[in-house]
């Protein structure tokens, strides 16, 4: 599903964002990221949606070489990935009906399509009575979970989730995380890029564990180990 | 077809919820076309003033009192025969001794003079008039031949000569001062215009990102701008013009005084409203555009 190659990301020549990374997630997988800050997490999230281009190596995402992609196939690409920020990047002067739907109406999706999904995904991550607020009017939690729905609208195979508990409380964490399970269970593949430890050892899935942009450890079942 | 319908959906939905933006955009346009508005505003009436001065001037011709009708019109074809000449109007003997009494119809010595005199001291006159004033010089060159020394009498461009050259220079710096203004108020606006939609854009900078992120296209994420820019263009050189005319409404009767014509200004624009609301709208259209596109092409690289 999502295979990496050799892959470096050079900022400057002092500056290594991935050194020469290795890694391939199946289809289905629940995988987790982690590491410290300025570990390289970020930079991995940024080339799997091609917000960056590696300096060298190769990546595929469902057999799709996204090594060289063109600028005008990037829209394709991040339709195609489910993407939840820590900073949530919601439209702020839309409304969570609306930040949900332009996610659709970007990939051309008809009126009543849009209509008919958009208030049953916010209903299941239960903000169908908040359509019409605002993300200022929501609570980090809640803003969250808009994001979510966001990214699940278009039934992506692979959901990329870059610190999505860094902003919550405790509470707000597990609700996220449980949410995510859920979104595994039904067989997407979660990339979850996190520096927290309790979810780490609370998921009991693969854990990746990066430092200084090199893969120190990949274990199955593993934990938190920095 | 669907696209376009949103893109202009979004133009509106942003026109509105950013009402403030929208309003600050629209008010610092406004206020570059009123600026650029006023300088047309001067420099038709300077050039009102300045062919209303040189309307002014003609040479006078004029003949000996015994000259005959055949010298005097041969005289007015090689005056017609240049091409610097625009009109000649000549004045019978009769015509001219009407016009003097008339003139000094109040001074009884003057009239009684003439009287006593008991015949028309005058010969004929003709009145000269070229398209340009630099052009009298040659006219009056060209009278100026041994052919003519009997018929002709006197000539009075001698005496304005200098005049004209002076009204010659005053013009002339005042048409280079009004292109310099041009100039400079040209500039300011494009600066002011330039800047105020980058800002524009720069306090959206992270709405365009975002858009890029949920994989929005380049021209999904650019085109409620675009079409933002062409409504504001449109509505501040409507609203610009407006203001301009209601402000001329006002300014003609004063102008009246100087120019005989009540509605100077209020024609000079109906005339000329095509022309100027259509290169005023053409001007801050592209440079709209092209400052959005600019600003925008940092942020679209996401």
């Amino acid at each position: 599903m999502i295979s990496l190659t050799g892959v470096t990301k050079a900022y400057t020549k002092q500056s290594i964002g991935l050194d020469n990374i290795h890694l391939h997630i199946e289809a289905g997988e629940f995988v987790s990221i982690v590491g410290q800050s300025g570990s390289g997490k970020t930079t991995l999230v940024k080339l799997l949606i091609a917000e960056e281009t590696p300096s060298s190596g190769n990546i595929e995402i469902g057999g799709w070489d996204i090594t060289n992609i063109k600028r005008k196939e990037i829209p394709t690409l991040r339709r195609q990935i489910g993407v939840i920020f820590q900073d949530f990047k919601l439209l702020p002067k839309k409304t969570v009906r609306e930040n949900v739907a332009f996610a659709l109406q970007v990939a051309g999706e008809s009126h009543k399509r849009i209509k008919d999904i958009v208030p049953r995904v916010l209903h299941i991550v239960g903000l169908g009575h908040k359509m019409e607020r605002y993300p200022n009017q929501l609570s980090g939690g809640e803003q969250q979970r808009v994001v979510i729905a966001r990214s699940l609208v278009h039934r992506p195979k692979i959901l990329v989730a870059d610190e999505p508990t860094g902003n919550l409380d405790t509470l707000n964490t597990k609700e996220i995380i449980e949410i995510l399970k859920k979104i595994n269970q039904f067989g997407t593949t979660v990339v979850l890029v996190t520096h927290n430890r309790e979810v780490v050892n609370h998921l009991k899935k693969r854990v990746i564990a990066i430092d200084e942009g090199k893969i120190l450890s990949d274990e199955k079942h593993g934990k938190y180990r920095l | 077809m669907l696209g376009f319908l949103r893109i202009i959906k979004f133009t509106f939905q942003n026109i509105g919820r950013n009402v403030g933006l929208s309003v600050m955009t629209v008010l610092i346009l406004v206020l570059m076309l009123l600026s650029v508005n006023s300088l047309i505003t001067v420099r038709a009436l300077t050039q009102e003033a300045s062919d209303a001065v040189k309307e002014q001037i003609d040479i006078s011709v004029y003949f000996d009192q015994e000259v005959k009708d055949e010298e005097v019109a041969e005289v007015e074809a090689y005056v017609n025969s240049f091409e610097e000449v625009k009109e000649v109007t000549l004045f019978s003997r009769d015509e001219v001794l009407t016009e003097f009494t008339d003139k000094h119809k109040d001074n009884q010595d003057i009239i009684s003079s003439i009287e006593e005199l008991g015949e028309n001291p005058f010969g004929p006159r003709m009145t000269i008039k070229t398209h340009e004033t630099e052009d009298y010089a040659t006219i009056t060159e060209a009278l100026s031949v041994p052919e003519y020394d009997q018929v002709i009498e006197a000539k009075t461009f001698a005496d304005t000569e200098k005049t004209i050259q002076k009204i010659q220079l005053i013009t002339s710096q005042v048409e280079r001062f009004s292109a310099l203004l041009s100039g400079l108020f040209g500039a300011i606006a494009f600066i002011v215009i330039f800047n105020t939609i980058r800002i524009a854009i720069y306090t959206q900078r992270t709405e365009i990102s975002i858009k890029k992120l949920v994989g929005a296209t380049d021209w999904f994420v650019k085109g409620p701008y675009m079409l933002s820019s062409l409504f504001f263009s449109l509505l501040s050189v409507i609203i610009s013009f407006a203001l301009t005319l209601l402000a001329i409404r006002f300014l003609d009767p004063y102008i009246m005084s100087i120019f005989n014509d009540p509605h100077f200004l209020t024609n000079y624009y109906f005339s000329h409203i095509l022309v100027l609301a259509g290169i005023e709208l053409g001007a801050v259209l592209i440079l709209t555009i092209l400052s959005s596109s600019l600003a925008m092409r940092k942020y679209l690289r996401v």
